[in-house]
């Protein structure tokens, strides 16, 4: 489903994506990494919305070049921004969708009812985006990303900023999805609910793919092995913490 | 005292930064046609009375935005937590009146005629202004089904929630209530005088045109960094997202023109909507709801000539320069939609 090859994006002087190349056939694949590794980056190029400096991606069969239109046809995203309208409300979200993707009215209605009773909106189906939780938001997000039906499912931090109650409807979500055939693609800094979750996991910094596997294969706890790649935070530089009482 | 001080501080920089999101109104089609009309009356000797009625509307629009509470710009939770005494709250509130621009303007008005009366209409102006904002934000929060914004409704077809979405992000423009209130005043005009003189009623239509062709450079305007990432992600030609816009635009422009001169004044939308479609595209200046569109010069005086030339020549000569505007358009919404597409990553 998910074919990258070699693929490299640089800003400037900063290289993002660093000759990056995978697979994925199905399954929950999630990316791991802290902030600045490229996990968003890699998300935009593999979803059309960067293009890369080289190298080749392919989704569900389509170069993400050349078959763009096509491609946004089959995949369904929940970028790092969401991608949504404050002006409009939820439901009009989905309304506004429907008929681009090429779904009847009456499609929209019954498929957006259901993804709004799944999802826990379906109270809230009528409230402006910009009147909306961060939660409700990221959700409203899924919801549209889901309502096309499609090959691949990319999501970028998808339960960063959520309460628990939203994360644990996300994740019963995605494996309901996956278990259906629809590859899922996501990043996250949240190592226990990727542990939980993931069938495969990668994890990257400063733009390369330094670890790659499948769950089953993870012979010790997910957390240590992503202390390895990852430095730890200064603590003592917050040393007058203890010391000054106000 | 010291508390009241730094908060009046603060205050007093929040309403400098708000003032300056007005200056947006200095590269707006419609003040500088005012200000040309008031430029060349000037020049010649005369009193600028034919620039008068454009100035007013503009100032009574603008009283709107200027005659908002000054202590509203703290959050109502901050102000809440901040241990003040009820003392100190009083006297902040009377000080942060201070603060207000229409009190200035109202100084200044004293200080410029002498003329009390004119400076208290101002406050009055300011002070119904605000009551009417306040009581539509209350009704929009009791009672949310009456939120104007609702009974925008969504077109058939693929683009119909796209142009929904352009449509209320055009109803937070102030050009739109001047385009209005020039529409309302031509319409009654034409309806209410005994012979209305039918040249008038082109000239009036462009001028309901000009009040809102700013936003014709700048449709992105008031798209969030968001949206534009959706706008990316639908599986939509780069001149489908450009149409979308344009319906919302020339819908509106439409309806206004409807009891002046329909087909003149949508001649003059798609002949601004053409000449603003490169700086929508490629020059992207960020527009603040609640305030006038802020265009580049060089494209308003374009759109302010040409624009109305092309009016004028349908106008005066019927369907053959109808059919080249019309030509042009789509033209520019081709060549626009190619111009999106290749440069899509520098929006997204």
């Amino acid at each position: 489903m998910i074919h990258c090859n070699d693929i490299t994006k640089t800003f400037d002087d900063l290289v993002a994506v660093d000759h990056v190349s995978f697979e994925i056939q199905s399954g929950i694949c999630a990316l791991l990494g802290p902030n600045g590794a490229g996990k968003s980056t890699l998300v935009k190029v593999l979803t059309g919305l960067l293009p890369p400096d080289s190298g080749e991606v392919r989704i569900a069969g389509l170069d993400v070049k050349t078959q763009s239109l096509l491609l946004r046809r089959r995949i369904g995203v929940v970028p790092e921004d969401l991608g949504l309208f404050d002006s409009l409300t939820i439901q009009e979200h989905l309304e506004l969708a429907g008929p681009i993707y090429g779904l009847s009215s009456a499609a929209t209605s019954d498929r957006a009812d259901s993804l709004l009773r799944v999802l826990g909106l379906d109270d809230a189906r009528d409230t402006f985006l910009e009147e909306c939780s961060h939660g409700m938001r990221k959700k409203t997000a899924l919801a549209l990303a889901l309502l096309h039906n499609p090959q691949v499912l990319f999501l970028d931090e998808p339960f960063e900023g959520i309460d628990p109650v939203a994360s644990k409807t996300i994740q019963d979500l995605l494996r309901a999805v996956a278990g259906r055939g629809i590859a899922v693609f996501l990043t996250s800094h949240i190592l226990s609910i990727v542990d939980r979750l993931a069938t495969e996991i990668m994890m990257i910094r400063k733009g390369k793919i330094v670890w790659n596997s499948t769950a089953q294969a993870v012979s010790r706890p997910l957390e240590e092995v992503y202390f390895e790649l990852v430095e730890s935070a200064p603590l003592e530089d917050l040393a007058w913490l203890r010391s000054s009482p106000s | 005292m010291a508390a009241i001080i730094a908060i009046l501080k603060a205050l007093g920089r929040v309403v400098k930064r708000d003032l300056r999101t007005l200056r947006s109104i200095q590269f707006n089609n419609f003040f500088l046609f005012a200000m040309l009309l008031t430029y060349s009356s000037l020049a010649s000797g005369r009193r600028p009375a034919g620039a008068a009625p454009f100035l007013l509307l503009l100032v009574l629009v603008l009283l709107f935005p200027l005659s908002s509470d000054p202590l509203a710009k703290i959050p109502e939770v901050r102000l809440a937590l901040w241990p003040l005494t009820r003392g100190q709250w009083w006297r902040l509130r009377v000080a942060s009146l201070g603060l207000s621009p229409v009190l200035w303007a109202a100084l200044l008005v004293v200080a410029a005629t002498r003329n009390l009366l004119l400076a208290a209409i101002l406050v009055l102006f300011a002070v119904i202004a605000q009551s009417l904002l306040l009581l539509m934000s209350s009704l929009a929060r009791r009672a949310p089904r009456w939120n104007p914004y609702r009974y925008v409704p969504q077109l058939p077809g693929t683009l119909g929630g796209l142009v929904r979405n352009n449509v209320r992000q055009m109803l937070t423009l102030l050009d739109l209530y001047v385009a209005m209130m020039v529409a309302i005043a031509g319409a009654a005009y034409r309806f209410l005088s005994d012979h209305p003189e039918p040249r008038a009623l082109p000239i009036m239509a462009f001028v309901v045109g000009l009040a809102l062709s700013t936003y014709a450079q700048c449709f992105f305007g008031l798209d969030s960094a968001s949206a534009l990432t959706r706008y990316r992600l639908l599986p939509l030609r780069g001149w489908q997202i450009l149409l979308a816009k344009d319906i919302a635009f020339l819908g509106i422009l439409f309806l206004l023109v409807l009891p002046l001169s329909p087909v003149a004044g949508l001649a003059f939308g798609l002949a601004a909507v053409a000449i603003g479609r490169y700086p929508s595209i490629s020059i992207r200046l960020q527009q603040k709801p609640w305030r006038f569109t802020s265009g580049d010069f060089r494209f308003g005086a374009l759109q302010m000539i040409l624009a109305t030339a092309l009016g004028f020549a349908v106008y005066e000569n019927g369907k053959w320069f109808f059919i080249v505007v019309v030509v042009v358009y789509i033209t520019s919404l081709l060549v626009g939609g190619w111009l999106w597409e290749r440069e899509p990553h520098s929006l997204s």
